[in-house]
């Protein structure tokens, strides 16, 4: 397994389980995995919102050749580098986690509104989402 | 190029060609294509969002709806998922029967597929035949689950009723490589289908695999990625994946046609099993208030359309803290940007159609 090759490299990492975390350079990273590793499927980006703890995205990549994979998880606030020029994938991912999480990838020009119509206010998996729609009130 | 002579081309979301909702913003100078933006969300449903409101035991019957059209496939994603969680081990007869049901679901939306790609390029009697023999396989589903899509059949730790007839499977089997053989004749060698579908709509293996597309669309383009290698409830089958190298819209095609026989190979080789074993269904586990101990569970299958998983993360509460699901189709489409580029307006529907594209599983 080559999760402890990695933990040697990355030494600003942690690991946790399966996941490889880190904090910072998430772009460079997942380059880094793609380009020197072969791992050159991105399966999927993950969101998770724990609250006080910010939201934590996992990458979930795959290396087709030797069958491998690899998981990285960061935990953003707000907004965090976009690696759709890395994989095509990511910006089918990013542009999800930016209409239900909220979530601003830099780099990334293609972000709107993808399931919720335009006029929606706020993102329906954070944790603190208020539904406001006074339909869901009917049986009161 | 003068700009005055763009044309931008609303395509969707109600054209019949498009399997749903899909809409496609097209950029067109003449008749090709400069540009495609897909424009998804018409279908949504809060999959994800319902999971963290309900049980895990009121959510189950939802997520055959995910993909109408391959149900199961999600139900034993939840299972699956859910029994990681809580270490059951499942009995060799329930793990047949998840087999069996899995692989005749995929023969159905192949067939179903097939019937309408044809439909999509204009030839209508095909459609009549796959549907046919779909029709066969949607009334085995119906009788053992009362169910004819959408059958919540699966439950955590075991499956609802026990499979108690298999005369039908085996009737359809028999026939089946003679149906593939009329399907072969009529559509195979037609010059017409061969013309819109031959080179077209080229993937090569980087950019298949930098999208994300994954399943019988990677299979088409040289790939061999075949989670069923590696999956536990096909571990002791004799099967090949469906490799093909064409990487255009007719190998697609025909990866979908030969797979057909090689799911149709797993079952027979499961219906034996089936008949040697002679154990007790296992008794699913108890419906009410079952809680996953606390952590991160992630779990994935060979869907028809391409890699599905299920990621649950669980705070040892009755109900799911997040739930996510990958879909294969929600990359294909994504994709489109890409592939559609440069190719002709007449070509769009066929290549769209070739990637068997469903619209639930986009928009969740």
């Amino acid at each position: 397994m080559r999760i402890h090759e990695f933990a040697n490299i990355f030494k600003d990492c942690e690991i946790v389980g399966e996941k490889i975390i880190i904090k910072s350079n998430l772009a460079k990273t997942i380059n880094f995995i793609k380009n020197d590793y072969g791992f050159n499927m991105l399966k999927d980006i993950t969101a998770v919102d724990n609250q006080e703890n910010g939201i934590e995205l996992i990458y979930r990549m795959y290396s087709t050749e030797n069958e491998e994979e690899v998981v990285i998880s960061i935990t953003v606030n707000g907004e965090t580098e976009s690696i759709s020029k890395i994989f095509d994938s990511a910006m089918a991912d990013e542009k999800e986690i930016y209409d239900l999480f909220g979530i601003n990838f830099i780099g990334n020009d293609e972000l709107e509104r993808l399931y919720m119509p335009e006029s929606w206010e706020g993102n329906p998996l954070r944790k603190d989402y208020e539904e406001k729609d006074e339909r869901l009130n009917w049986n009161e | 190029m003068n700009e005055a002579s763009l044309l931008k081309l609303n395509l969707g979301p109600q054209h019949p060609s498009t399997h749903g909702v899909l809409r496609l913003i097209l950029e067109l100078d003449g008749e090709k294509i400069l540009s495609c933006k897909p424009d998804v969300g018409y279908l949504h449903r809060g999959m994800e969002k319902m999971a963290e409101k309900l049980s895990y035991i009121q959510y189950l019957p939802l997520v055959d709806r995910i993909d109408y059209l391959a149900g199961f496939f999600y139900s034993e994603l939840l299972c699956r998922t859910v029994e990681n969680a809580l270490e059951i081990e499942l009995s060799e007869r329930v793990k047949i029967i998840r087999t069996i049901m899995l692989e005749l679901n995929r023969i159905a939306s192949h067939l179903l597929w097939i019937g309408a790609f044809l439909m999509d390029l204009g030839a209508v009697s095909p459609f009549f035949y796959t549907f046919r023999e779909r029709e066969i396989i949607l009334k085995y589903f119906e009788k053992i689950t009362g169910q004819r899509m959408m059958n919540n059949y699966f439950v955590f730790g075991g499956v609802r009723r026990d499979l108690f007839d298999t005369k039908d499977i085996e009737e359809f089997l028999s026939i089946l490589p003679s149906k593939i053989k009329d399907y072969e004749k009529i559509i195979d060698r037609n010059p017409i289908f061969i013309q819109r579908t031959k080179n077209k709509g080229i993937l090569d293996p980087e950019t298949a695999i930098n999208g994300g597309i994954t399943g019988v669309n990677l299979r088409a383009s040289g790939i061999n990625f075949d989670l069923r290698k590696t999956d536990y409830l096909y571990k002791d089958y004799d099967f090949t994946p469906i490799v093909l190298d064409g990487k255009d819209a007719y190998s697609r095609y025909r990866a979908r046609v030969l797979e057909l026989s090689e799911s149709s190979k797993i079952i027979k080789q499961a219906l034996e099993k089936l008949k040697q074993n002679t154990e007790l269904r296992q008794a699913p586990v108890k419906p009410i208030g079952f809680k996953l101990p606390e952590g991160e569970y992630y779990s994935q299958i060979e869907a028809p359309r391409g890699l599905a998983s299920c990621y649950i993360k669980s705070t040892r509460e009755e109900k799911p803290y997040r739930l996510k699901w990958r879909t294969g189709s929600y990359y294909s489409v994504n994709l489109l940007r890409k592939i559609l580029k440069g190719t002709y307006l007449n070509d769009a529907i066929a290549i769209a159609g070739s990637l068997d594209i469903i619209l639930p599983e986009v928009d969740k």
